[in-house]
């Protein structure tokens, strides 16, 4: 997997995820569109690509928002890592094991961040289980659905170009 | 040599050594990694001002034009008044309340004249966690750290970090973090509102349990913390019971709606050209 493309992919999250992910879900927006990005780059490049993801967009991450910096980036670098690890022993191509590992992805990254924050600082990050659980969710449907997508996106491009290639065979164009 | 690419347990061992280190240093002393934050910040503030700039593009298109044009053009404009307006009403009220307070009786005599500059939010927070925005004004405007930004509805937050010379980030009152000093507005009752992000309401803190305090009450800023100017509405109280020790427990459901904020005011340490609003005027 090129480095370029992950770049790619984790700004655009970012972008997303301070402009639109925040606009549309209004002050409790309840996803982490670098999250997925990082987890959808362990699962297709393995522990390595999934550890450097979580690093950089965690970390950038940080710096962007109002919090310490690195707490970010320790998360997302070890469930890159894990999932990354998970991707490598076991197959995820379906959708609902896709949907489990981005589950599963958003709760250890939820219980990172908020176990960091809770050693550092007295009064800990004070969010309700209900409020994880929903970012999980809603994380792990834009994962399966950015999946499928970049599942599709090759193939489809590529049976257009074998239908103008028969169409053009058939008419002489 | 050592081929991390293979033995990826010591390259996350090193990776997370290296987190550790960087958040400790920044616990222990609660200033470094400054020039991490303000580069990315100031790099990645571009982009989102491109980003916003696009998407408030593309949605002012469709508003202007392709929905109902004259009437979203009249509209805007009507808001534009109303807000101005409405931000006028909450400096004469803090006037009015500084003229019948103690300021007046000893016969003091002080300026409350403020520049404000006004900044359009052009990000949201890049984590879910806090309650931080970016708008389009930095130092190049007058913006500066702690400055107070508040909207025609009352308090939004302070400036946190250094600007940069375009942008800055906000800290929103409903972060976890933030802290406005005080007031019942009808009893004068002081305490410190702080943020409780999760309810997406304020928490009001050190009220005696002596005080009197009912539903509904207004509270506003007391300007004890020198951030936030005096008299500015920060909500009404929505809870109000006697708490289990000396103070009582106190929520403040917030006057400013936190989720579709767009437009606010700075203020700014120097009066800007015409885009200054009439704080002082």
């Amino acid at each position: 997997m090129k480095a370029a493309w992950v770049g790619l992919g984790l700004g655009l999250a970012l972008a997303l995820q301070t402009t639109l992910a925040s606009m549309l879900a209004g002050a409790g927006a309840p996803v982490d569109l670098v999250l997925v990005v990082v987890v959808a780059v362990a699962i297709a490049g393995g522990p390595i690509a999934g550890l450097w993801a979580g690093t950089v967009g965690g970390l950038v991450q940080d710096a962007l928002s109002g919090g310490v910096i690195g707490v970010g980036g320790l998360a997302k670098t070890l469930v890159g890592y894990v999932v990354g690890q998970f991707g490598s022993r076991f197959m995820i191509a379906r959708a609902w094991q896709q949907l489990l590992v981005f589950f599963c992805g958003s709760l250890v990254h939820a219980g990172c961040f908020i176990g960091v924050y809770s050693l550092l600082f007295d009064e800990g990050m004070m969010t309700s289980y209900g409020a994880v659980l929903t970012q999980a969710t809603v994380n792990a449907a834009i994962g399966v659905t950015l999946a499928a997508g970049l599942q599709a996106g090759p193939g489809a491009i590529e049976r257009r170009r074998l239908r103008r290639r028969n169409l053009s065979r058939r008419f002489g164009g | 040599m050592i081929d991390l690419r293979r033995r990826t347990g010591a390259l996350l061992l090193a990776v997370v050594i290296g987190h550790v280190v960087v958040i400790s240093v920044q616990v222990n002393t609660a200033s470094s990694v400054r020039v991490f934050e303000a580069v990315t910040f100031g790099l990645f503030s571009e982009v989102q001002r491109g980003v916003a700039r696009v998407v408030g593009g593309a949605t002012g298109f469709w508003n202007g034009y392709v929905g109902l044009r004259s009437v979203q053009a009249e509209n805007d404009v009507l808001r534009e008044s109303v807000a101005t307006l409405r931000f006028r009403l909450q400096q004469e009220r803090a006037v009015a309340q500084r003229v019948r307070g103690l300021e007046a009786l000893l016969g003091l005599r002080r300026d409350i004249g403020f520049a404000t500059v006004s900044a359009r939010v052009i990000a949201g927070d890049a984590t879910p966690y806090f309650r931080t925005v970016t708008i389009d004004r930095g130092t190049g405007d007058g913006v500066y750290r702690d400055s107070a930004v508040l909207s025609p509805d009352g308090v939004v937050g302070r400036v946190v970090s250094d600007p940069g010379p375009r942008a800055a980030k906000v800290q929103l009152l409903i972060d976890r973090k933030a802290a406005a000093g005080a007031l019942i507005e009808r009893t004068r009752a002081a305490g410190v509102v702080v943020g409780d992000a999760g309810q997406g309401v304020l928490r009001m803190e050190y009220v005696s349990n002596l005080e009197e305090v009912q539903l509904g009450d207004v509270v506003v800023t007391s300007g004890i913390d020198g951030i936030y100017p005096k008299g500015f509405v920060i909500g009404t109280v929505e809870v109000v019971r006697r708490g289990p020790g000396l103070y009582r427990t106190i929520y403040v459901r917030p006057q400013v709606e936190f989720s579709n904020l767009e437009d606010v005011l700075v203020i700014v340490r120097e009066p800007a050209s015409s885009t200054t609003a009439a704080g002082g005027e």
